[in-house]
């Protein structure tokens, strides 16, 4: 059976016309998903693709990931630094991916460190690891599936 | 393309060097499949590492007076320390990439900021190793679409 990944992204990026000042005019969302399912599907992986701009949404994603996928890639946007859901129910959800030993990627489209490097703040865990891709554009993507693509197959 | 990929302190000691955090790769085999990796895509890649902060930033401005299209720098401990690399960084108009082996933001506090980060386009920590091969496996695509 194929690997399960599931690619979540988080609060406001339906619209990434926000990301015309980075220099990605005409970037869409259906378009970062059609490119991922592209690239799941050369390397044959199953792909549920989703975006929420609702917290309590993102956990029970954040728990579906747990039990039903192999991998996750997070898109949490601003979530890991300012986020009014309790903090530790999110580092925590991840946690329990990351002890699973199951591939665990954030992305980013744009470097989130070209506006200063005291305002972002990537994902934390203390247990387990997160892999941290940023600044490829749509091709952040791509990076961190091919990443996970290889990590489950030396799993 | 031509591709610099730099590295900093103490990456020389891989495969030895708390392989827990880094893994067994040593820095031989990761320069190998990054020369490997780029043939198949057509690109000229220089492997370099460097204990002395000074040799880096004269490898930037080399890679600015010879028009390199990217550099790919794990300036290890020097990320959270060089100015000097971040401004040579900001000198070099070709595509530049931060990469880390693990993710910095997991480990010690005085790991959590980058001078390098800010300076480059974009950043990769954290995917091993594979990272390297994985970057170099993007820069064609990136060199099609990107800017």
């Amino acid at each position: 059976m194929n690997n399960r990944l599931l690619i979540i992204n988080g609060p406001g990026l339906s619209d990434l016309s926000n990301f015309n000042e980075f220099g990605y005019d005409d970037l869409t969302l259906e378009k970062v998903q059609q490119k991922c399912l592209e690239t799941c599907e050369s390397l044959g992986l199953t792909l549920e693709f989703c975006q929420t701009d609702d917290e309590i949404e993102l956990t029970n994603y954040l728990t579906k990931a747990c039990k039903e996928f192999d991998a996750l890639i997070v898109n949490p946007v601003g979530y890991s630094h300012a986020s009014s859901l309790d903090f530790d129910i999110y580092t925590s959800n991840i946690e329990t991916i990351t002890l699973q030993n199951k591939p665990v990627i954030e992305v980013h489209i744009a470097n989130i460190f070209q506006k200063g490097i005291d305002i972002t703040r990537p994902i934390k865990v203390s247990e387990g690891s997160v892999g941290f891709v940023s600044g490829f554009g749509i091709h952040s993507y791509d990076l961190a599936i091919r990443a996970v693509n290889k990590k489950l197959r030396k799993n | 393309m031509n591709i610099y990929v730099i590295n900093g302190p103490n990456i020389n000691l891989l495969g030895s060097r708390e392989p827990e955090i880094y893994g067994h790769d040593t820095l031989d085999s990761i320069s190998k499949e990054c020369i490997k990796q780029g043939l198949k895509d057509g690109h000229d890649v220089k492997f370099m590492q460097s204990n002395y902060e000074g040799e880096i930033v004269e490898w930037i401005q080399e890679a600015i007076k010879n028009k390199i299209d990217a550099i790919v720098i794990n300036a290890a401990a020097y990320t959270h320390t060089s100015i000097a690399i971040h401004d040579a960084l900001k000198s070099f108009s070709g595509f530049k990439i931060e990469l880390h082996i693990s993710n910095p933001h997991l480990r010690e506090t005085f790991r959590h900021v980058s001078f390098i980060s800010p300076a480059v386009d974009a950043v990769v920590a954290g995917l091993g190793a594979d990272g390297y091969s994985h970057v170099i496996e993007l820069l064609a695509d990136l060199q099609k679409h990107y800017k």
